[in-house]
């Protein structure tokens, strides 16, 4: 099963120095928050507030190469979570084929929305997500944080 | 037009990427086969860290930017050429990436930063118009040059 997502706007993770893209699928019940470097960052929030800098950006550059020679994204797909590292794919048509394409998830998101492709994902990423959300959360955990039994 | 009947093209090579200490940008440098002529062109981090990467030819765990446009290109069969620095202006340089698919010459508007990391992983020729190296800094890059450090090359 694959999963629409949207993506809800950008954070900035002071302590990783980084940026979070937030994508929550349409019933707003499932959460992927995906860190990217700065430069991925930017080239998301400039497609998201649709400004059109003078001199095309990788992105732009890169649907410009696409659409020179009619090829078209179909779809972005966030395929697979390991070790806090999410894996993507670019689905595109090109002559009469189809071609998935390996990328990280910015590149992919950042093609994305430039060319108004749908992001989906898959129910075991999202699942994924949540159990490593969680184990996450424990290992930051600190003994004082749990109470304490002997008083 | 092929570039072989074009004279006004000159071959680059990419020199290096160095730091610009004073405004924390990046700087290609650009040389002609006889070490006779410079062309430097500030780029932005992410662009001067792509370039390097290729320059040393590391390949990162997961696809960069430029990797997966390479990719991109590969997959759908087509070849970048050259690419060609065609025009400076205000001191932004432009280039023009050229690509054969099906057969066709097609050109596709870059930032040489773009164009410079995407022919490294090409492999592709890289060239600037006489025009645009006469018209670049002259004497005050060359003082500015003899001043940067050569070990940061």
């Amino acid at each position: 099963m694959i999963t629409q997502m949207n993506v809800r706007g950008l954070l900035f993770d002071p302590y990783n120095n980084a940026y979070i893209v937030i994508l929550r699928d349409e019933q707003n019940s499932d959460m992927l928050p995906i860190w990217v470097g700065k430069s991925e960052a930017s080239a998301i929030s400039f497609a998201l507030e649709s400004i059109t800098p003078p001199r095309p950006m990788t992105h732009d550059l890169m649907k410009s190469i696409l659409d020179n020679v009619d090829a078209k994204v179909l779809s972005a797909v966030v395929t697979d979570l390991k070790d806090n590292t999410y894996f993507a794919k670019i689905h595109l048509w090109y002559g009469d084929s189809e071609y998935s394409i390996d990328s990280r998830p910015s590149d992919a998101i950042a093609l994305a929305l430039r060319t108004e492709a749908p992001i989906f994902t898959t129910e075991e990423v999202l699942r994924k997500q949540n159990s490593e959300e969680l184990e996450r959360w424990l290992e930051n955990l600190k003994p004082e944080d749990f109470g304490k039994l002997d008083t | 037009m092929s570039v072989e009947q074009n004279t006004d093209l000159i071959p680059l090579k990419v020199h290096g990427v160095l730091v610009d200490p004073n405004t924390d940008t990046q700087i290609v440098i650009l040389r002609d086969e006889t070490n006779t002529d410079v062309l430097p062109i500030w780029v932005g981090t992410a662009e001067g860290a792509s370039i390097r990467l290729a320059l040393e030819g590391l390949v990162p765990p997961r696809p960069m930017s430029h990797d997966l446009i390479t990719s991109l290109t590969n997959h759908l069969g087509m070849t970048i050429t050259h690419i060609v620095v065609t025009d400076v202006k205000n001191n932004t340089y432009y280039a023009t990436i050229h690509l054969t698919s099906k057969g066709i010459e097609r050109t596709v508007d870059a930032r040489p930063s773009d164009a410079i990391a995407l022919a490294l992983r090409a492999k592709s020729p890289i060239y600037v118009t006489h025009d645009v190296l006469k018209r670049r800094g002259g004497e005050n890059l060359d003082a500015w040059l003899a001043k940067l450090d050569p070990q940061q090359f």
